[in-house]
């Protein structure tokens, strides 16, 4: 069970990482004049759980939204397990390895949690890569904690619910890297300590995940590593403790860094 | 939940009502089916684009291309050719006007499509010399006039719009176009070509309105633009689809039937002026009192019922176990 | 002679424009403030129209007075609308909201139709102003009637837009709704006053029409789809962009009508074909926002 108490990291160990699963060379993205990614090189590690952070504007959202195809690139590279998809389309992204979920998850309502879960099983394309024991959406919806809601409406489902869900949706693209955005946003402590244990849960199926968050407690317990944004550029990176000591992240912070 | 029961009951009901009305042969009643049987058609149609977020005002562009492109080019191709030219042309029409149409979102769609819509007048009075010009052009006649056969044609038309509305209802379908809908870059990040998904819906959609309206201009052999382009055919489409019940097989259907009967009943008491006012009276009382349509107050009925007996159910339940 | 009938042409087009811009402007502030596509805003200028013209008629009220009545009771009928059923359909779907406007419009329509035929009628009102005659180009009284009225409507739009208490919150209400809730503003209010505003330059711009144009239970259709093109082309709720879109468009139309060979009949569908191709190239017009849509 994921220890919540205690505020050092508690994270199982790193698996043998064979190097970096993303990589992103010089990535800017602009809109306009404005530069929301003005350069930035960074790689996530394979097996690892890596923490996207910075202030307000930062650029993490962009960065994420970037990566998974949404946002056209200005210029620089993103290639995933070494391959180029600079400019793919999100669905084909989805179909090459990677996952992301969205902060506020819009789900049809009239939907049930089963079908919701049948798209990306019957779309993502990535059937030969499926984890047994995750084959299935029964599987993938007891696997998140939504076994009973099964048949319910995604109109009826309470906003840790709908959470969920939308982890299970991701997980359901059988990727090989799972973005999380923001995924603890406005829930109770209780129920971000159930999705916080839910995203180990996941990282021990072997997905390389990376979480924007805000709370610090969360990436100093689950993350491995921490990459820091800061005004569209990478500010630090390496070990939580270490980055979240560097003076120049908690400056960009203004002191507002350890809020949980 | 559906049973198999349910899900064939459109299907029995136009098959018997098909060969009842040509078996009974009272030209009334056949001419009313086919009325009912054409508007019905092209609301399944646009219920089917629609479930992909694009609620289009543009079926009137469809309808005209249908019954212009069977007039056109059945004296260069023959008929069997020309109807088969129906389906191409409307797709290619379907095409340009999804890829068109692609980023705007709701309200700019929809004026956008009427827009296209009405633009197909335009194109057929500056091309006399291929379209006839306002004058109006002479399509084949339907089963060479006789009633019964155009109702049995059409109606066959109608069983092929009420398998596609089906099958696109299916799990295959139905979560990718919903999510379509409500937030496209959520279906694109689980997998679903959405621009693809999108011209798919859009083609399906034109081509039943093109060949709808190509039977329609063989009923009497002769169309003119300011009958098959008018906002009519367009607005028709989705009063019955909203009226009957979005998202669904039977609400056009229903909506079909219970607005042609609302016509002729109309008809009858207030004449052939103005008679009309009661689509928009009751449009209006619908938007009002009953937004989920004819198949949302039956769900609702059906619900009640099933609460009353669920409830007792739950208190024999908590009875026994006491 | 080529110049001279250029020149009358466009001078005709900037008459008409003045009242496209005046409807348009209308049409453009309710989609602005409460996001609904009135289709019915053609109807209320017609029923301005067929107002104005039986007070004119049957009692002899001046068409000016005559207009400034029909807007009014146009105002109120909005009022009435609006409060009656529209004021429910804000929260339903897209299609729900254009079908209950269409629902309007039919209702409208064939009320017209029954009470007063579908026949055309036209207002024998002599010239309020006299022809104005600029060379060999002369435009005629009324026209310049319609094109003052017309502006001075669509210029008092803007004003109250600009300059008063009631304006400003409009606007908030419509570039920020939840900051215009935030800040304590009555949304629903602001709701209701684009719509009124709406009616009464619909009703207005209805007696124009019965001046210039003819008065008939369907004279609205054409109008509101003009409205349509003139707001695709100006930016969906930018009235400013209105009066840029009326002047395009009734030039594209007029220059159409006087040289294409038989390009009378057909000139109005310029209208729809400019709709598609502004919409493709500028999705949000030529000077809208991202608004909503």
């Amino acid at each position: 069970m994921p220890d919540t108490a205690s505020p050092g990291p508690t994270r199982r160990p790193a698996q043998p990482s064979g190097g970096a699963i993303l990589a992103v060379e010089d990535l800017t993205v602009a809109f306009g004049g404005l530069k929301a990614l003005d350069g930035v090189s960074l790689s996530i590690a394979a097996g690892e759980i890596t923490g996207l952070i910075g202030p307000n504007g930062s650029g993490k959202s962009t960065l994420v939204n970037t990566v998974s195809g949404q946002l056209p690139v200005r210029g620089g590279r993103i290639r995933l397990h070494g391959g180029d998809v600079t400019g793919r389309r999100p669905d084909r992204i989805v179909r090459a390895g990677m996952a992301r979920t969205y902060q506020i998850p819009r789900v049809p309502p009239t939907l049930t949690v089963e079908e919701v879960l049948s798209v990306p099983l019957l779309y993502a394309g990535r059937d030969r890569h499926r984890l047994p024991g995750l084959g299935d959406a029964a599987a993938i919806a007891a696997f998140c904690g939504l076994g009973p809601l099964f048949r319910r409406f995604c109109g009826d489902l309470s906003v840790t619910d709908l959470r969920r869900l939308e982890i299970a949706r991701a997980l359901a693209c059988a990727p090989d890297l799972l973005l999380l955005d923001e995924a603890m946003a406005g829930l109770s402590h209780e129920d971000s300590v159930e999705v916080m244990g839910l995203i180990r849960n996941v990282h021990e199926q072997g997905i390389s995940i990376v979480i924007i968050e805000h709370l610090m407690r969360v990436i100093t317990s689950l993350c491995h590593r921490v990459v820091v944004l800061n005004n569209g550029r990478l500010l630090a990176e390496g070990a939580p403790a270490t980055v979240l000591a560097d003076q120049a992240v908690r400056e960009a912070y203004l002191g507002k860094g350890f809020a949980a | 939940m559906k049973t198999g029961l349910t899900r064939l009951l459109p299907y029995v009901l136009i098959l018997l009502a098909t060969l009842a009305l040509v078996w009974i042969d009272k030209p009334f009643w056949i001419q009313l089916a086919i009325g009912v049987a054409i508007t019905a058609i092209t609301a399944l149609a646009w219920d089917i684009l629609s479930r992909t977020g694009q609620v289009s005002l543009g079926s009137a562009a469809f309808f005209g291309i249908g019954s212009y492109t069977l007039a056109i080019f059945e004296p260069l191709i023959g008929l069997a050719l020309a109807w088969i030219a129906v389906v191409v042309v409307c797709a290619l029409a379907a095409t340009l006007l999804g890829l068109l149409t692609l980023r705007l979102r709701r309200m700019y769609f929809a004026i956008a499509t009427l827009g296209f819509a009405l633009s197909m007048q335009v194109l057929v009075v500056v091309f006399p010399d291929w379209t006839g010009g306002s004058g109006g052009i002479a399509p084949p006649v339907l089963a060479d006039g006789d009633p019964r056969w155009q109702l049995g044609l059409i109606g066959l038309l109608l069983l092929a719009a009420v398998a596609l509305s089906d099958a696109l209802l299916g799990l295959r379908f139905r979560p990718a176009f919903f999510m379509i809908r409500t937030k496209p870059e959520l279906a694109a990040a689980s997998g679903v070509p959405v621009v693809r998904m999108k011209i798919f819906a859009f083609i399906v959609s034109g081509v039943l309105i093109g060949l709808a309206g190509a039977c329609y201009g063989g009923l009497y052999g002769y169309v003119v633009p300011t009958d098959v382009f008018t906002t009519n055919w367009s607005v028709l489409p989705l009063a019955i689809a909203t009226l009957g019940g979005m998202d669904t097989t039977i609400g056009p259907l229903l909506g079909a039937i219970a607005l042609k009967a609302l016509e002729e009943v109309a008809r009858s008491v207030i004449g052939g002026t103005g008679y009309q006012v009661v689509y928009g009276a009751v449009i209006i009382l619908f938007v009002i009192g009953m937004p989920q349509g004819i198949v949302g107050l039956l769900r609702k009925a059906a619900a009640l019922a099933g609460r009353r007996t669920a409830a007792g159910e739950k208190k024999k339940e908590r009875e026994r176990h006491a | 002679m080529e110049t001279t009938l250029l020149a009358q042409s466009l001078l005709l087009a900037l008459t008409t424009a003045g009242l496209y811009a005046a409807i348009a402007s209308g049409l453009t502030l309710e989609f602005g403030v409460t996001g609904i596509i009135n289709f019915a805003h053609g109807e209320f200028v017609m029923l301005g129209a067929f107002l104005t013209y039986f007070l004119y008629e049957t009692a002899g009220v001046p068409p000016l007075a005559g207009m400034l009545l029909a807007g009014l009771a146009m105002t109120a009928l909005s009022w009435l609308v609006f409060d009656g059923f529209l004021s429910r359909v804000l929260k339903q779907d897209e299609h729900n909201q254009i079908l209950a406007t269409i629902g309007l419009s039919i209702l409208l329509i064939n009320l017209a139709m029954i009470a007063w035929t579908p026949d055309a009628r036209v207002m024998h009102a002599p010239p309020l102003l006299p022809p104005l005659q600029l060379g060999d180009v002369i435009v005629p009284g009324n026209n310049l009637v319609v094109l003052l009225v017309g502006i001075a409507l669509y210029a008092g739009m803007i004003w109250f837009m600009r300059h008063t208490r009631q304006g400003l919150l409009l606007r908030l209400a419509a570039d920020d709704p939840q900051l215009a809730v935030l800040a304590g503003v009555d949304v629903t209010r602001m709701f209701r006053l684009s719509f009124l505003i709406g009616g009464l330059t619909a009703g207005v711009s209805g007696g124009l029409v019965a001046l210039i144009l003819y008065v008939q239970p369907l004279v609205g259709v054409d109008l509101v789809m003009r409205a349509f093109a003139i707001v695709a082309l100006g930016g969906l709720g930018s009235i400013g962009g209105a009066l840029i879109g009326a002047v395009l468009l009734s030039a594209a139309e007029n220059l159409t009508a006087t040289f294409v060979p038989g390009g009378g009949s057909w000139g109005y569908g310029v209208a729809f074909v400019i709709i598609v191709l502004v919409l493709v190239v500028r999705p949000t017009g030529l000077f809208g926002s991202e608004r909503r849509a």
